[in-house]
């Protein structure tokens, strides 16, 4: 038990990886992320799960991780930005956001790539329109989406799936 | 550079795309030092008062809190602001607006900081806000600041206006308002401050312009500039509302210095929402004339720039108002006169624009105006008029080169045409139009002398470090600093590192605003690598016995192409005993301020033009207006790296369609009621059609291998095309933005009958 005044145990997979964490039941998953594991990659922008920075993926779904009490992740399993690349190796979402110019300022990036990884896990093959529904809980102040779309498109090109129109 | 690459006018990515995918880059809360206390800021929850009492007894008994401030704390002096010193580190006496400074507080735990923020007892004796800024003006209306409510006065006279209105065959007239949005960057305002053990401060922050914080922090800790170094952190986004992060900055930097501990500050959302700088909401009037033919004879302007609590650069956006009010026309007559006005707001500062999309929605609905009563199509009756090489501009400013604008037009006239087959919807109820803007910008501030400065070390194995003032916000200057070096000194990207936003080691190179990155520092960078290489080719000329024209420097090497002869940089550097050579590069653009009685003058070196057409759909049912497709073209003079440009101009046409039909802050009685992203609404992916984007490039020959800005100029027209296609689309004028479904569906009940032809 780890109780220092009804703090409580909290076992999960973070990018692979296990850990018991000793937290308030009601911390919010992005803290647990950022302040206890210092996996600062996984970004703040608003705090109430309009923006979508904090996007993570529990057991496969994207979340807002500000959303997220720790209880509940209790035996989940969560990526975050930190693990969708292999090692050194970036995962393909992340190439074609570099080759597109997907990320200017880059703070909703992580968040973003986030969403587009689980997009293209739902739908190999998304149309201009699932694209636009599919990162429509990321917000972008930069770019005007299109570089993003152009970056989802071109992972659909790599993978020899395609864009339908 | 080298076997005939070119580092400039290509597609790179971004030097910092890997780390920012990766989740790796640096901001402001990604910081967490040893002993680090949070600090949270006591606010005014109403917009006038004056302050009774300010009781911190019970905030610091807590346990865990280590610091509570007033205004009897701060050290040094109390105001900042980068115009006027007119804004409290923290009130004294009075609040001007809701969410102004009282106390500071700090903790060793944010949510102990928190608690500690709201035990903070201030009583205050409410007073009756200034909210209208027309009402404002009276000299009957309560003092905002002590010097009167009307904060700056600019003008514009050229020829004479009733001699043109009298030549004009036809003459429309009205008045608008625009609306206080924010810049909603998705990275909210914060710093981290550390005192070191010699009292030195070093902050870090997300900020445009570091250098204009350290100013602030040393004046507030009333310690030499020396004695502060402020480090930008990865910036998430600025457009303005960075340029200088001096109050956050501020209060780190104070608590720090208070405790001798490490201290952060970050702003939430609502926070940076409720308090931070915004663009200026405007009262605008105007009245345009023109002949028969389709020349514009006059054209007479009044705005009101409300500028919140304090002035922060308000004087310098209306300016920038009547400098531009007149669009990129030629017109020989021309008034305009504009005013700064202090409200009990958050105050207004620098966004994206700094003036110019305000007036140009309310300009280019007139002149579509204008054409419809002469019977021209709009794009026609804007050829007639607009500015070319040879053209003078309203500040009598004559434009010999990089006058792009009519090209953006023409262009904007095959995307219409390629739009039109999309206007029948199939649905009665379903209107589709399509509405064309246009817009200018001045490179750079308006101010007389205005300077970039850039360092470059070019080492032996030819790699170089470029040290720049000039920050990157995510704009991507950082990589255009690359490109123009690599291109200069004939190495491949990689082989030039850049720093910039550190106060420590690089120029004070002025802010990361007014569309001048690319112009003024991207010409210091160029300058400072061609002296650099300069010299390197003068050390080899002397090894080789030949003029150093006849040399070329590339990888590290310096050839003599006629000669098949080379010496490496290191063999050269070894044999004069040099280890680097370090070269300086100044760029001052050639501009004469403006006249403050007849606004007269070349504020600007050069100008950024661009023409924008939208495609929206109007439900006339609800009101709801739907942006269904999007061309931009903008004359950028050259795209040092064009997907980068791209990026730009499609993210201002997401602001600026949000400015047009969905962002604002609402208020009642002078509080924000919407200081929130689940009602401050901001445009989705799901909003935004593909844009197509068409680059113009007119070459303008005091730019960096001629290239201006992009950053505003792409801003500008995006609102105005916008309205104009709701015009089209169902015969409506919006006068009032934003185009929210409740203004377009009051707007089509009191609206006269369309002709019968649509």
């Amino acid at each position: 038990m780890c109780d220092e005044r009804h703090k409580v145990n909290v076992t999960c997979r973070v990018n692979g990886r296990e850990y018991t964490l000793c937290v308030f039941p009601l911390m919010r998953l992005l803290d647990v992320l950022r302040e206890e594991l210092r996996l600062t990659g996984t970004k703040e922008g608003c705090g109430e799960g309009e923006c979508g920075a904090c996007s993570v993926l529990i057991d496969g779904e994207l979340v807002n991780s500000c959303l997220v009490p720790a209880l509940q992740v209790n035996g989940a399993e969560i990526t975050t930005i930190e693990g969708i690349a292999d090692g050194d190796r970036l995962h393909t979402v992340q190439e074609a956001f570099i080759e597109a110019g997907g990320a200017q300022c880059g703070i909703c990036t992580p968040g973003m790539i986030l969403a587009a990884v689980s997009l293209l896990g739902r739908m190999p093959e998304p149309s201009e329109e699932d694209m636009r529904a599919g990162l429509a809980g990321n917000l972008c102040r930069c770019t005007g989406y299109m570089k993003i779309f152009e970056a989802v498109a071109r992972v659909c090109q790599k993978t020899g799936t395609k864009v339908n129109a | 550079m080298a076997d005939n690459q070119k580092a400039v006018g290509v597609s790179v990515p971004r030097i910092e795309a890997r780390e920012k995918v990766l989740g790796r880059s640096v901001y402001v809360d990604d910081l967490r030092r040893e002993g680090m206390i949070w600090g949270k800021v006591v606010r005014s929850p109403h917009p006038r008062a004056r302050i009774v009492h300010v009781d911190v007894t019970e905030a610091r008994g807590l346990p865990g809190v280590v610091a509570v401030l007033t205004a009897a704390d701060v050290p040094g002096d109390r105001y900042v602001g980068p115009l006027v010193k007119d804004q409290p580190i923290l009130c004294s006496s009075s609040v001007r607006f809701e969410g102004d400074a009282v106390a500071l507080v700090a903790a060793t735990a944010e949510e102990v900081a928190e608690t500690a923020r709201d035990a903070v007892r201030v009583e205050y004796e409410i007073l009756e806000p200034v909210l209208d800024p027309i009402a404002a003006m009276s000299p009957e209306a309560p003092q905002v600041q002590a010097g009167g409510n009307v904060a700056s006065y600019s003008k514009l006279r050229r020829g004479d206006v009733e001699v043109g209105f009298r030549a004009a065959d036809v003459i429309v007239e009205d008045s608008f308002s625009t609306q206080m949005i924010d810049h909603a960057y998705l990275e909210p305002e914060g710093a981290v401050a550390e005192v070191d053990a010699e009292g030195k401060v070093t902050i870090w922050v997300c900020s445009q312009y570091p250098h204009y914080d350290r100013q602030e922090v040393a004046r507030v800790l009333g310690v030499s500039l020396a004695r502060v170094r402020v480090i930008q952190t990865t910036t998430g986004g600025g457009f303005g509302g960075k340029f200088g992060s001096p109050l956050v900055s501020c209060y780190a930097a104070l608590l720090a210095a208070r405790t001798g501990r490490p201290a952060k500050v970050l702003y939430t959302r609502e926070e940076s929402l409720r308090t931070t700088v915004k663009r200026h909401p405007y009262r605008i009037h105007y009245k345009v004339g023109a002949t028969r033919s389709g020349k514009l004879t006059a054209v007479e302007a009044r705005f009101v720039g409300d500028t919140g609590a304090y002035l922060v650069v308000g004087r310098a956006v209306v300016g920038k108002s009547t400098s531009h009010g007149a669009g990129p026309y030629e017109v020989p007559h021309v008034k305009m006169d504009g005013y700064a006005v202090y409200t009990n707001k958050a105050p207004a500062g620098a966004m994206r624009g700094y003036g110019v999309p305000q007036v140009a929605v309310a300009y280019e609905s007139l002149l579509d105006e204008l054409a419809r009563k002469l019977n021209l199509d709009p794009i026609e009756f804007r050829l007639k008029n607009v500015l070319r090489e040879g053209s003078q501009t309203a500040t009598g400013q004559t434009l010999l080169h990089s006058v792009g604008v009519a090209e953006t037009l023409e262009r904007a006239a095959d995307a219409r045409r390629e739009m039109t087959p999309h206007l029948k919807t199939g649905k009665p109820y379903l209107k589709r139009g399509i509405g064309v803007g246009v817009s200018w910008h001045g490179i750079g501030a308006a101010r007389s002398p205005s300077q970039a400065t850039a360092y470059v070390n070019l080492c032996g194995d030819g790699s170089a470090t470029v040290l720049c003032g000039s920050v990157d916000i995510g704009q991507g200057s950082n990589t255009l600093f690359s490109q123009i070096a690599a291109e200069e000194l004939g190495v491949p990207l990689d082989q030039i590192s850049v720093v910039t936003g550190d106060t420590l080691t690089t120029p004070d190179c002025e802010a990361t605003t007014a569309t001048r990155v690319t112009y003024l520092s991207g010409n210091a960078v160029r300058l400072a690598a061609e002296k650099a290489k300069g010299t390197a080719l003068e050390l080899a000329a002397k090894h080789f016995g030949c003029l150093p024209e006849h040399l070329i420097l590339a990888r590290g090497k310096v050839q003599v192409p006629d000669a098949a002869l080379e010496i490496s940089l290191t063999d050269l550097f070894k044999k004069h005993a040099v280890q680097q050579i370090s070269a300086l590069g100044v760029f001052s653009p050639d501009c004469t301020p403006l006249d403050p009685e007849t606004g007269q003058g070349s504020p600007h070196a050069t100008y950024g033009f661009g023409t924008h057409v939208a495609l929206v759909e109007v439900d006339q049912e609800t009101g709801a207006v739907r942006l269904v497709d999007y061309a931009a073209f903008n004359d950028v003079g050259k795209a040092i790296n064009p997907q980068a440009v791209e990026g730009q101009i499609e993210g201002a046409v997401a602001m600026g369609t949000g400015y047009a039909l969905s962002e604002g802050m609402i208020f009642d009685r002078g509080k924000i009621l919407n200081p929130s992203f689940a009602t401050y609404l901001l445009l989705t992916a799901a909003d935004l059609p593909p844009v197509r984007v068409g680059l113009v490039e007119a070459p303008e020959p005091t730019g960096p291998y001629g290239a201006k800005g992009v950053g505003e100029p792409s801003m500008n027209p995006v609102a105005a095309a916008v309205i104009n296609a709701i015009y089209d689309a169902v015969g409506v004028r919006i006068r009032e933005l934003p185009a929210v479904p409740e203004t377009v569906f009051a707007a089509l009940k009191t609206r006269q009958p369309l002709p019968a032809d649509r």
